[in-house]
């Protein structure tokens, strides 16, 4: 297992860093700081409290010292979250500012949500032997982009695989990646794909968090162009996905050949899809 | 006789050195309200285009001004990659407080543009930087107004307080 734990303690308030490192270097997966509560230190199986209460200033210093008090020059920070180096990702709630409807930034942090990025390499290789587009779907915090990672990664040992990393938390530096990988990153996905398709070659293209219409376009625009896919998307099974109207099209035109299922112990079922429409599923 | 000639002198140059010490700070302001001008202007360009990070930003600026404001952007720069400060105000504050600026207005010129540093949106960061130059261009035109007349006065005024002295004392 490998994580970027220093840049990590690097972003966070010096009170913090003793405790996080004594209680989460091997297991945190999520550090919620909230505003005027205790730090929580979400591991697998357990939530730990820090005595101390969070005050504004170490909001405010988490956000200033992960986006090296550049806060702007993240274009993410509208959408809600900040990518730290070494594949962290801050969450930020509080007051937004809208201009012409559309959200600008966030005027007063009031809640983080900072996710521990982990890379687990070998934990894709059964999956990576699979000959045909790949939908990884899973609950948030499930693990599904350290799948993902692993998995490109391993075919990248055989095939051409292009990362489109809008978020740059796929591969970010200091991340082990593939022989045969080309990453993008901070583009969104939808011109991303489209750029890479056009531009680098690729055997398989592979994408986190597919969530938006257009997201969706651009998997069927390159599934006509005989690249196999690799996803990820939010959905505890293939019924919840179902639920979801955007993801209709990919259903309609079966995109993907097999789902990985990942369960709350973050074990993965492999499952190969016949029919969408008639659901049949076969297990591994 | 040759005493009261000594000191004569040396009380005209006293007065007049402070008079023409005077005016130098006034010049010395000027060009440093104008190098912060510039900077500004060369990190509103760098934002804009390349949305380099602050402490890069200030590193820039420091090699846009002289003297004491190329020593603050460093320090604030420093500052900023020591991550020590919740904000980027404070780190200004910071370096303001470890520098004697003896200039009232550049020095709230520089705890403004402090505060303007570090917004969430573009934006708003540009617009912020656009009202720390205007600032200054205000003190500029300030300092610019009869400025020959000023200085000259300074100047004149210092030997005059001089020769007053010396007519009083002698």
């Amino acid at each position: 297992m490998r994580c970027a734990w220093k840049e990590l303690l690097d972003i966070l308030p010096r009170w913090m860093i003793t405790d996080v490192d004594a209680l989460g270097r091997s297991s945190l997966q999520e550090l919620r700081l909230r505003l005027d509560a205790p730090p929580e230190l979400v591991s697998c199986d357990s939530v730990q409290r820090l005595g101390r209460q969070v005050s504004s200033e170490d909001l405010s210093y988490c956000v200033n010292a992960a986006s090296r008090y550049s806060p702007w020059a993240a274009a993410t920070i509208a959408q809600g979250f900040l990518t730290v180096s070494g594949g962290h990702r801050i969450g930020l709630c509080g007051e937004a500012v809208l201009k012409n409807k559309e959200i600008t930034g966030i005027r007063k942090v009031t809640s983080l949500c900072i996710r521990v990025a982990r890379d687990f390499p070998g934990i894709g290789s059964s999956a990576a032997g699979l000959r045909g587009s790949m939908l990884i779907l899973g609950a948030p915090g499930r693990g599904k982009t350290t799948l993902l990672r692993d998995i490109a990664r391993q075919i990248s040992e055989k095939s051409t695989v292009a990362v489109v990393d809008e978020r740059g938390e796929i591969f970010p530096s200091g991340f082990v990646r593939g022989d045969r990988m080309d990453v993008l990153t901070g583009v969104p996905k939808a011109g991303g794909v489209e750029m890479v398709l056009r531009t680098m070659g690729p055997e398989w293209i592979a994408v986190d968090e597919i969530t938006a219409e257009e997201d969706c376009r651009s998997l069927l625009q390159a599934q006509g162009c005989g690249v196999r896919l690799l996803a990820t998307a939010h959905a505890g099974s293939l019924d919840e996905f179902r639920v979801r109207p955007i993801y209709k099209a990919l259903l309609d035109n079966h995109v993907f050949d097999y789902l990985l299922i990942l369960h709350s112990d973050k074990s993965y079922g492999t499952e190969r899809i016949h029919t969408w429409n008639s659901g049949g599923l076969e297990r591994f | 006789m040759e005493f009261r000639w000594l000191g004569a002198i040396l009380i005209v140059a006293g007065c007049g050195g402070y008079g023409f010490s005077l005016a130098a700070r006034h010049r010395q302001k000027e060009r440093a309200l104008s190098d912060l001008v510039r900077a500004l202007e060369r990190m509103e360009c760098e934002l804009q285009y390349h949305l380099t990070p602050l402490p890069e930003l200030c590193r820039m600026a420091s090699t846009d001004t002289n003297g004491m404001l190329h020593r603050i952007f460093l320090s604030l720069s420093r500052e900023l990659e020591l991550r020590v400060m919740p904000d980027a105000a404070s780190c200004m504050r910071s370096v303001i407080t470890r520098f004697s600026i003896s200039s009232r207005e550049l020095r709230l010129i520089l705890s403004e543009l402090g505060e303007s540093l570090g917004r969430f949106d573009l934006p708003g960061q540009v617009k912020g930087l656009e009202a720390v130059r205007r600032k200054c261009f205000g003190e500029l035109e300030a300092l610019a107004r009869n400025r020959n007349e000023r200085l000259r006065c300074y100047q004149t005024l210092g030997l005059c307080t001089g020769a007053a002295l010396v007519i009083l004392f002698i």
